[in-house]
């Protein structure tokens, strides 16, 4: 007969954390993020792991993780949580004020908000008299003209490259 | 011509459908539904690619309708005749050598991204 700890099938963390119990060890664990109950099959998840759970990524949002005593910490991404500590009743996520975009695939921290191309372009010491904008937005990197604004929310994948073309006449 | 799969692929993802069709021994490549760049009406359209040097440019991109964009262009192919359709062109010359498909596109497509 084996000695080893028979572990519950899924536990719900933030009915640990109101009955003030230890949440035991488990095969899955329900947790709340922004009101959603997702299932967690490991009780050592990074904070990014969670955020994909409710398809949020860390380019955007931060995840809180909330206690029952009113606490509320700030998870960074790479961060593994313990879902098992007492008192974690679950997380909600705050879209973050600065946000990350990639510009040919390397990431670049921006205010969130309303932006012109040029100071897009400048993240990478480039300007549009010598460069053009794309943004891959739901489909392939399309041109981004140098009048348009640009909404950032973060998370935005743009590239740029040299012009090679001009009107001949 | 081969132009490669990976290339093809790639190009697919600009439209809803590509073929090739060839007229006077020049084959193109007819992107049906092309996506235009923001800032363009209509956002898609049907259009042309041809490859090689037509009408003294080295590549064109023709679409099946004037486009209006952020930046007026100089349309100067109205209604040319293609494969059994009116096409339009705007005067825009792309230098680049040995593009792939995809950056001959989207070299065209910076036509309507850029002032000049």
């Amino acid at each position: 007969m084996s000695n080893e700890a028979i572990s519950e099938p899924e536990i719900d963390i933030r009915e640990m954390a109101e009955s003030g119990r230890e949440v035991p060890d488990a095969q899955l664990y329900r947790v709340r993020i922004d009101g959603r109950v997702v299932r967690v099959d490991t009780a050592h998840p990074t904070g990014e792991i969670l955020l994909s759970k409710i398809d949020k990524r860390p380019c955007a949002f931060e995840l809180i993780a909330e206690f029952v005593h009113c606490d509320n910490d700030v998870i960074e991404p790479e961060e593994i949580v313990d879902l098992r500590q007492r008192g974690l009743k679950g997380f909600i996520t705050a879209h973050k004020e600065i946000v990350t975009i990639f510009i040919n695939k390397d990431p670049y921290k921006i205010e969130r908000g309303d932006h012109t191309v040029a100071q897009i372009l400048a993240k990478v010491g480039q300007n549009p008299d010598a460069y053009v904008l794309l943004e891959e937005k739901g489909g392939p990197p399309m041109p981004v003209p140098p009048n348009q604004r640009i909404e950032i929310c973060g998370c935005e994948i743009f590239y740029s490259q040299p012009h090679s073309g001009g009107s001949s006449s | 011509m081969d132009y490669g799969k990976e290339q093809v692929e790639e190009l697919k993802n600009y439209c809803r459908k590509l073929s090739t069709v060839t007229e006077g021994g020049v084959t193109y490549l007819y992107l049906e539904g092309l996506r235009l760049p923001p800032g363009c009406q209509p956002p898609e359209c049907d259009a042309l690619l041809c490859p090689e040097p037509k009408d003294g440019y080295p590549s064109r991109l023709y679409f099946s309708r004037q486009i209006q964009s952020p930046y007026t262009r100089n349309w100067n192919v109205s209604n040319a005749r293609i494969v059994e359709r009116n096409w339009f062109a705007f005067s825009w010359r792309v230098q680049l050598a040995n593009p792939t498909l995809p950056q001959l596109l989207i070299a065209h497509l910076n036509g309507f991204a850029k002032e000049r």
